[in-house]
C-alpha cells in the first residue's frame, strides 16, 4: 500500500528546512532532462512515477555546512497538455524555464509557460535558460528580451558541451533555498490553510481515498 | 477565368513547376508546366517564386498557391542543380526549418523520433566525463554589452505576452 509513488508526492515534506522542491518547465524537446543529467552526471537516480507522468531526481548537497535534499521534478510528457497539474507546482521553491534556441516556438510559449507558474506560484524565483548553445554559438550574441521584461535571471547553456550549467542548477538551489527562509508567500498560506480546513473536515474520507489510490497505483 | 490550384510541384528535366488545377467555369482538371527559366544553382529563390508568382501569363494560375510553397520548390531544385538528392535536399529543408514546428503536438513515436534527430547533434556535441578537457562545472559569460542585438523572436507583433 505504502507504494513508492505515494509517498514521495507526500508534499509535506518539502516544508522541512532541509528539503527543496525545484520545478522544470518548458515544451518537448527542448532539453530539460538532459540538462538534469548533465548536472548529476552518475550519481542520478531517476524515479519515474508515470502515472503522474513525471520524473523526480534526487540530489543531496551541502550549503553552508547544511545539508540540503533536494527534488527536482521535470516532466514526462505531461507538457504535451500544455498545462501541468497543480501538484506539478504545488510547493515548489523555484523553477527552472528551459527553451530550445533552435526552435523558436518553444521561446513563443515561454509566456504561456509562465504565466501558469505565476498562477499556483506567484513569488518563486525562476531561471530562464536558453538551451542548445553548442548548436549555434552565435546565438549568445542576442538578447532574448522575455527574461529582462519579466526581471528574470537568463543563462546561456548547453547540455551537450556542459556550458553553464551547473551555474544554473547552483543558482536554482541558491534561489529556492533563499526563498523558503525569506518569503511567506501568500499562496503557501492560503494553500496551508485550506488543507487544515480540508483535514479537519473529512479527516476520514481523505484517508479513505488515500488508500484507494495506493491501491491502484501497486495494481 | 477561375483557377483553383489542386496541387503544386517541381520537375527537374527540364526544370519547370508543375500545376495541377481545377477551371472552376467548365470544372475540368488540368495541368500546367512552366518552365523555370534562367535558373541556376547559385540563383535567389525567393526572387525567382516572386517573379513566377507575378508572370505575366502565370500568375493568373499561381494565386492560389503560397509564395513560400513557390520559394520551396525552388530550393529543392536549387539542390537538385548543385547536385543534392531528393532525399537530401528534402531533408534539409526539414532541417531548416523547424523552428515553428510545435513537437508539443505530435504523436510519442514522432516525437521521439525528432528526440533521436536531434540527439545526433548532442552526441557529436557532447563534452564526455573521460574527456581530458571535460569540466564540471564549467561557466562561460556571455557579457551583455550595449552592441547586444535584439533577436528576431522578439520582433514580432504577436508579442503581447512579453
Amino acid at each position: 500500500m505504502d507504494s513508492g509513488g505515494i509517498s514521495d508526492l507526500d508534499l509535506d515534506k518539502y516544508d522541512a528546512d532541509e528539503q527543496v522542491k525545484i520545478i522544470c518547465l518548458g515544451d518537448s524537446a527542448v532539453g530539460k532532462s538532459k540538462l538534469m543529467e548533465r548536472f548529476l552526471m552518475d550519481g542520478y537516480r531517476p524515479q519515474q512515477l508515470s502515472t503522474y507522468a513525471l520524473t523526480l531526481y534526487k540530489y543531496t548537497t551541502t550549503i553552508n555546512g547544511q545539508t540540503v535534499l533536494v527534488d527536482f521534478w521535470d516532466t514526462a510528457g505531461q507538457e504535451r497538455f500544455r498545462s501541468m497539474h497543480p501538484s506539478y507546482y504545488h510547493k515548489a521553491h523555484a523553477c527552472v524555464m528551459v527553451f530550445d534556441v533552435q526552435r523558436k516556438i518553444t521561446y513563443k510559449n515561454l509566456p504561456n509557460w509562465y504565466k501558469e507558474l505565476r498562477e499556483y506560484r506567484p513569488e518563486i524565483p525562476c531561471l530562464v535558460v536558453a538551451n542548445k548553445i553548442d548548436a549555434d554559438i552565435k546565438v549568445t550574441q542576442k538578447s532574448f528580451n522575455f527574461a529582462k521584461k519579466q526581471g528574470l535571471p537568463f543563462y546561456f547553456v548547453s547540455a551537450a558541451d556542459g556550458t553553464n550549467v551547473v551555474k544554473v542548477f547552483k543558482d536554482a538551489i541558491q534561489m529556492a533555498l533563499s526563498y523558503k527562509k525569506n518569503s511567506s508567500d501568500f499562496m503557501d498560506e492560503v494553500m496551508r490553510e485550506l488543507e487544515n480546513f480540508e483535514l479537519e473536515s473529512k479527516e476520514e474520507s481523505s484517508d479513505k481515498e488515500e488508500t484507494q489510490e495506493g491501491k491502484l497505483d501497486s495494481a | 477565368m477561375s483557377i483553383v490550384a489542386k496541387r503544386c510541384g517541381v520537375r527537374f528535366i527540364p526544370p519547370s513547376i508543375i500545376l495541377i488545377y481545377e477551371n472552376k467555369n467548365t470544372s475540368k482538371t488540368r495541368k500546367r508546366v512552366i518552365p523555370v527559366r534562367n535558373f541556376s544553382q547559385y540563383s535567389d529563390c525567393s526572387r525567382a517564386a516572386e517573379r513566377l508568382k507575378h508572370h505575366v501569363r502565370h500568375s493568373v494560375y499561381l494565386e492560389s498557391v503560397s509564395l513560400a510553397q513557390l520559394e520551396r520548390l525552388h530550393l529543392i531544385l536549387r539542390d537538385h542543380l548543385k547536385g543534392l538528392s531528393l532525399e537530401e535536399s528534402l531533408a534539409a529543408r526539414r532541417a531548416s526549418d523547424p523552428s515553428d514546428e510545435d513537437l508539443n503536438k505530435l504523436s510519442d513515436e514522432e516525437l521521439n523520433r525528432r528526440k533521436a534527430q536531434m540527439d545526433q547533434l548532442f552526441e557529436r556535441n557532447r563534452k564526455h566525463k573521460d574527456d581530458p578537457d571535460f569540466v564540471y562545472d564549467l561557466e562561460v559569460e556571455f557579457p551583455e554589452n550595449s552592441v547586444r542585438e535584439t533577436c528576431s523572436w522578439d520582433e514580432e507583433p504577436s508579442d503581447e505576452g512579453f
